[in-house]
């Protein structure tokens, strides 16, 4: 026993001893990287790289990269802007959730003097908070979260459910069954409005369309995903789509011979039987970030775009009875013509929520209880951040 | 001609340490290798790596941070290890603590911080050792079998979370997110000194008094009695059956502790990764520190130094594929070197009968 403390000390003596000789040099190094801002005032730097700034992005992921899924696309986004801006990224993955592990992260990035901290998993959101506030001259921006402060401190998401709608009208056009299977994560807003436009869409092209969903409870479990699909495939459904990170649902669409629609990037090279995907494009926000840290005029903001911001997106196949048609939607939704949600929309047990000019016929509270909207306020972004119903042709409980 | 292991009379004396250093330093140029390899500068690397976990104030109390649950962890393990025990839930039971803290949060969340905390650690030590119950009666009572109850535990402190963020503890203003609700802001632990607060004061004292106990203590005595030769604790009056449960118990305690201290000093609010694999690394800090309490500190302040240059050397380019295997790496060379402290490489005959050499 004593030898053990005895031969521990020893090593930690040494490692001691030669961090103290390594150290001093390195921390001259981190000192002159300290409180060097980008100078205020200058024009947005253009595209195609300016170098000159000493801006430089660190990136949080909360599991491996991988090739395909949120990860993935966050690392694209990163390259993307990378190459856009010229500002200097890095980023490490696998950093769970709640853990001091993300704190040592985002503290030794903003040591080594990284000014711009995106953290990319939603329970980051707290910790990203914290940093900003302990750190004014670092900017931070958290995704698919809803915190932000008046300096430093911005979060950015999606609406997926525009490409979500696109996606619906696809997989209608593909089944014969007029029967789709949706293995869902979590019964969030975010999950059920994506498969309420998904479900919209489909129905725009094929009125008689049903969408079974099954939820899973969780974000990332190929085993219990890809027991969920059998089960919807069994069912009946000949189309199968998916709001999870594995590509578990697209394995089993291949194997019964069924179509599968992705989700978060294009999963063609991963999945036979892939048409298309609702996919995450982070590229242009993070080059907006970036652009805008490094000339030193970032304005935080609660971000949520759409399909006009490049955010989010969907490949129209050409192969597609409806491409045309789906061309069409994409383009009245970019310009503005068209809405999801507009319109007349019905709940799963047939009774109206909106009427024609798409204001609310009833009162809306969200799973919690809380008031989300009243008869008569229109289908607004309130409301859709809070959805809690299934509308007319979902088969499964919006509970969960 | 063949290798096989063979026990020492007794563990070498200046060779065991020779063996820890030669086994760490061949782990060091492995890593070098795999490092020129996919094109990085291995000085530039491990220099990265000290700096980063000894270099500074700051890294210092990074790693000591990082040391805190792996210490308690580790001791955990370790004490149900010295008398031959496998608790290989510490990672269920740091969950478990992690609720306990939570719960007592939520009932009185306007108590004031002096009273809140110490009341949050209390729980997270009862939840622990409550969530040992079962295996130690299960093992005492029936002898059935520790290592698999504990290890099928882990998971089940998980889903019980994720039952409490999507249910009765789910967080109203979150969005409808499945989180569970902030804790209240005077449930931080105090700062000590740059990253570190006090709970690496509670983890050293506990670490510490531990070591220090079992090593000089009957009681410990007993228990190295008791994980030596059953037979032999039988004979000289000890009870193993209480014994048997009050240690699991003990150990399910204190990594419910380690829960308690996570959740009130470096998390937010309870989450699903409130464990953080650190259950599991202790059972590697219990056998660096070859299952003695007293080895325990050291051992978990280097293993922390470890993870917290892996970590940071990520963020320099390195790719977390070669950052985690590097840091195996170094552990494997730290474990393997303990096996030649009391083992040596003979050679045999190939003549040898197959059964000689297993």
């Amino acid at each position: 026993m004593k030898r053990t403390s005895r031969m521990l000390l020893i090593l930690l003596a040494v490692l001691a001893m030669m961090a103290a000789a390594c150290g001093s040099d390195d921390e001259a190094e981190a000192g002159g990287s300290e409180g060097t801002e980008a100078p205020g005032g200058t024009e947005a730097p253009s595209e195609g790289g300016e170098g000159a700034s000493d801006a430089k992005a660190a990136f949080i992921m909360v599991a491996p990269i991988g090739d395909a899924g949120w990860n993935f696309m966050h690392n694209e986004g990163r390259l993307g802007a990378e190459e856009a801006t010229g500002v200097e990224t890095a980023y490490v993955d696998s950093i769970p959730e709640g853990s001091a592990e993300f704190d040592n992260a985002v503290q030794q990035f903003i040591d080594d003097g990284y000014n711009i901290i995106i953290t990319t998993s939603f329970n980051y959101m707290d910790a990203t908070e914290q940093f900003a506030t302990d750190n004014p001259d670092v900017v931070f921006e958290h995704i698919s979260g809803f915190k932000m402060n008046d300096t430093n401190f911005g979060n950015t998401f999606g609406r997926m459910y525009q490409p979500r709608y696109i996606a619906g009208m696809a997989a209608a056009a593909a089944s014969e069954t007029n029967r789709i299977g949706y293995v869902a994560a979590f019964a969030i807003p975010e999950v059920i409005r994506g498969i309420n436009a998904f479900t919209l869409g489909a129905q725009a092209v094929n009125p008689d369309i049903e969408v079974e969903v099954v939820w899973t409870s969780t974000w990332f479990d190929p085993g219990v995903e890809g027991n969920a699909a059998q089960a919807l495939i069994d069912n009946g459904a000949d189309v199968l789509t998916m709001h999870q990170d594995s590509t578990a649902t697209g394995e089993v669409a291949t194997e019964a011979g069924a179509t599968f629609i992705g989700y978060h990037s294009d999963m063609s090279a991963q999945v036979d039987a892939y048409l298309t995907a609702p996919v995450w494009d982070f590229t242009p926000r993070y080059t907006e970030i970036l652009s805008s840290a490094a000339a030193g005029n970032f304005t935080p903001e609660s971000f949520w775009g759409g399909i006009a911001d490049g955010i989010v997106d969907i490949a129209i196949p050409d192969g597609s009875p409806v491409a045309a048609e789906m061309k069409e939607v994409r383009e009245s939704i970019i310009n503005g013509e068209f809405d999801v949600f507009e319109g007349e929309i019905i709940a799963q047990d047939g009774s109206a929520i909106t009427d024609a000019d798409g204001n609310l016929v009833v009162d809306l509270q969200d799973s919690f209880g809380n008031d989300i909207g009243a008869v008569g306020d229109a289908l607004n972004d309130g409301i859709l951040l809070g959805m809690s119903f299934f509308v007319e042709g979902v088969i499964g409980s919006a509970e969960g | 001609m063949r290798l096989r292991l063979e026990r020492r009379d007794r563990p070498l004396r200046g060779g065991q340490v020779r063996a820890f250093v030669v086994g760490v330093l061949i782990a060091f140029a492995v890593g070098a290798v795999l490092l020129v390899l996919s094109g990085h500068n291995p000085f530039e690397v491990y220099q990265k790596m000290l700096d980063s976990s000894f270099g500074s104030w700051r890294g210092l109390s990074t790693t000591l941070t990082q040391a805190v649950p792996l210490g308690l962890a580790g001791l955990a393990v370790a004490v149900a290890g010295s008398m031959g025990l496998w608790n290989i839930g510490a990672e269920g039971q740091i969950v478990a603590g992690a609720i306990g803290a939570a719960w007592v949060a939520r009932l009185g969340p306007d108590l004031a911080g002096p009273l809140l905390i110490p009341l949050m650690l209390i729980a997270a030590v009862a939840a622990g050792g409550v969530y040992a119950l079962g295996p130690a009666l299960a093992r005492s009572r029936l002898g059935v079998n520790e290592i698999i109850t504990t290890l099928m535990l882990n998971e089940v402190a998980i889903r019980i979370v994720r039952y409490l963020q999507n249910g009765p503890w789910k967080d109203p203003t979150a969005n409808n997110f499945p989180v569970t609700p902030e804790l209240p802001a005077q449930a931080a632990l105090p700062d000590l000194f740059e990253r570190s607060n006090i709970g690496l004061l509670i983890a050293a004292a506990v670490i510490l008094g531990f070591g220090v106990y079992t090593a000089r203590s009957a009681w410990g005595y007993e228990l190295r009695v008791a994980g030596s030769s059953a037979d032999a604790a039988r004979y000289a009056g000890i009870s193993l059956k209480a014994k048997i449960f009050t240690v699991l118990v003990l150990s399910g305690a204190i990594a419910g502790l380690a829960g308690g201290i996570e959740l009130t000093g470096s998390s937010s609010r309870l989450v699903e990764g409130v464990g953080g694999g650190y259950g599991y690394a202790g059972i590697i800090v219990a056998a660096l520190a070859l299952m003695r309490p007293s080895g325990v500190a050291a051992v978990a302040v280097a293993f922390g130094a470890v993870q917290v240059g892996g970590l940071a050397i990520q963020t320099t380019g390195v790719p977390a594929s070669i950052a985690n295997t590097l840091q195996a790496l170094i552990l494997f060379g730290a474990l393997a070197a303990g096996v030649f402290g009391n083992y040596r490489v003979v050679r045999t005959a190939a003549a040898a009968p197959a059964g000689a050499t297993a």
